[in-house]
């Protein structure tokens, strides 16, 4: 796979792991990642959004144990630290819906430096969903 | 045969669960030379598939692989 188009929706904890998992793997593997980040997980691309983010819905509950798992597994536990070693990796790219960024209260000001920058969805579509081998929606 | 081998770098992913161990053997094997063999060791049943349809796909040979008591070893000659 060349190049990953990934939009991610969900902002609980333990549902936005998969999608940036998947995106380290590739990453690793020389694909270009492209990620765009709407609705509430908009969130995620501020240091005080990754924060917030829990294990949500019937297994609230298990917000530790699930943060424990994943240091065995080898993870960071924390999606801004996650964040940085994907980046670290290569060829990603995260990007703030503006639409999300607006309603959310995402701004420049408060964007993780990992991020790219407030995109429209259009220009995300266009650019790199079309152009994508696949796409994901989480 | 794996005894056999002579192997440039070992990464022990124990313990580790994906994508972790693909993500440490990318990291390793493009820190390594064409030909270089690494020794891969893991215990996530994941890699059973997971490592050999990276080589097919990468190109990298896999020399050999075997597994002891849910310890998987593999041999990856990079291309």
């Amino acid at each position: 796979m060349k190049k990953l188009a990934i939009v991610i929706r969900d902002d609980e904890y333990d549902k936005i792991l998969t999608p940036l998992a998947f995106a380290y793997l590739e990453a690793s593997e020389g694909a270009e990642v492209e990620i765009l980040f709407v609705n509430w997980a908009v969130r995620a691309l501020t240091e005080e959004g990754a924060k917030q983010l829990k294990v949500g819905g019937n297994h609230a509950d298990k917000d530790a144990w699930v943060r424990e798992r994943v240091t065995n597994a080898g993870l960071p536990n924390d999606i801004n630290t996650l964040l940085k070693a994907i980046k670290e990796v290569g060829n990603v790219r995260f990007y703030a819906c503006s639409l999300a960024a607006n309603i959310f209260e995402v701004g420049e000001d408060n964007l993780i430096p990992e991020a790219e920058g407030i995109v429209g969805a259009s220009w995300f579509l266009n650019e790199h969903m079309v152009s994508a081998d696949h796409h994901q929606y989480f | 045969m794996s005894d056999q081998i002579k192997v440039d770098k070992v990464l022990d992913t124990s313990g580790k669960c994906c994508p972790m161990p693909m993500v440490e053997t990318n990291k390793t094997l493009k820190k390594l030379a064409g030909g270089d063999v690494l020794q891969i060791i893991a215990t996530d049943p994941g890699t059973q598939v997971d490592i050999p349809s990276w080589c097919e796909r990468t190109g990298n040979q896999l020399l050999a692989s075997n597994e002891q008591e849910n310890l998987f070893t593999y041999y990856v000659k990079k291309a």
